[in-house]
């Protein structure tokens, strides 16, 4: 098989049994704070909170998802620095980017109507 | 450096003066390309928002959207998201048997979640949204369709990756091939739970 060297890897995770079960919990609480996303907009269907709360709420929550998958599905965390560098800067950029958009164009039709 | 990285030294043909893969480095910079698309296309739905509401063929996102089914994809893509890294931790090992389990059940995911995705546009074109219906239907079809575009790229992604590496996937080599694939697999899965809030709750 092309690529195949001969030389296993030693990796330094060797011998943690837990890994798999550390990723199903990972899971588990993505799946609870989808329900919990879910579950806040079909109550909210009634107005029971203001609509600026439940977009917070929903933000915050998305976060914490969005956060979770980058640290430890794609091992952000604790990766070396220029791969932060080279996710992050253009994450920041394009949020500066919808948030100043969103300031400049929402709730009338602006320049785009 | 993480637990299931895998490292530079292992790979040398690739390393970079930084000390690190010069493949895995250009896949984190062109997902951080990616990510600039992908927000560009979300600014845009948000800019014209205001204006669909505004036009004459204006069309409710409400009375359009199903939270149901678009419960089901978010949740087919997470679930892709952990057996994409429980394969990569498989690899590591050197377990050929659950890395080929968990890599097509990736796969499977991936390719259930286009398939609700063309339900959903199908749905959607008979009750009478169209990417040129409205505004609200332009918008909407190319941000998704773009998505679901990578999530087909990405299912392609990873059979390749499958069939180069499934004898021996805990190569150094292979390993890496295995982490790249997973990087841009679970990137398609951060876009979806950043459309899911942004387009179908708010």
């Amino acid at each position: 098989m092309k690529g195949h060297t001969g030389h296993h890897d030693a990796p330094a995770h060797a011998g943690h049994d837990h890994s798999d079960r550390f990723y199903w919990i990972v899971a588990g609480v993505l799946a609870v704070v989808t329900a919990l996303e879910v579950g806040l907009f079909i109550v909210n269907e009634q107005h029971l909170i203001a609509k600026w709360i439940e977009v917070a709420l929903l933000l915050i929550l998305s976060t914490i998802k969005g956060a979770a998958v980058v640290m430890f599905f794609m091992h952000l965390k604790g990766d070396a620095g220029i791969f932060k560098f080279v996710f992050l800067v253009p994450l920041a950029f394009a949020t500066t980017l919808l948030l100043t958009f969103m300031l400049l164009f929402s709730e009338h039709v602006g320049i785009a109507g | 450096m993480s637990d299931l990285t895998t490292s530079p030294h292992t790979a040398t043909t690739h390393a970079t003066s930084l000390g690190v893969d010069s493949r895995k480095l250009g896949v984190w910079a062109f997902i951080g390309s990616e990510t600039l698309f992908f927000a560009t296309l979300i600014t845009t739905y948000f800019v014209f928002a205001p204006v669909n509401r505004a036009r004459s063929d204006f069309q409710d996102p409400r009375a359009f959207l199903d939270i149901e089914l678009t419960t089901v994809l978010a949740s087919i893509l997470l679930a892709s998201s952990l057996t994409m890294v429980l394969a990569l931790a498989a690899s590591r090992r050197g377990d050929r048997r659950h890395f080929t389990l968990w890599l097509l059940a990736t796969v499977g995911l991936g390719l259930a979640f286009i398939g609700g995705q063309a339900y959903e546009f199908s749905h959607l074109y008979h009750e009478g949204l169209t990417l040129s219906s409205s505004l609200f239907g332009t918008t909407f079809f190319v941000l998704t369709g773009f998505h679901g575009t990578h999530v087909a790229i990405g299912v392609i992604w990873l059979l390749s990756t499958f069939f180069k590496v499934r004898s021996y996937p805990d190569s150094p080599e292979n390993a890496m091939d295995v982490e790249i694939a997973g990087l841009y697999w679970h990137f398609v899965d951060l876009v979806w739970v950043a459309i899911f809030v942004l387009i179908y709750l708010i």
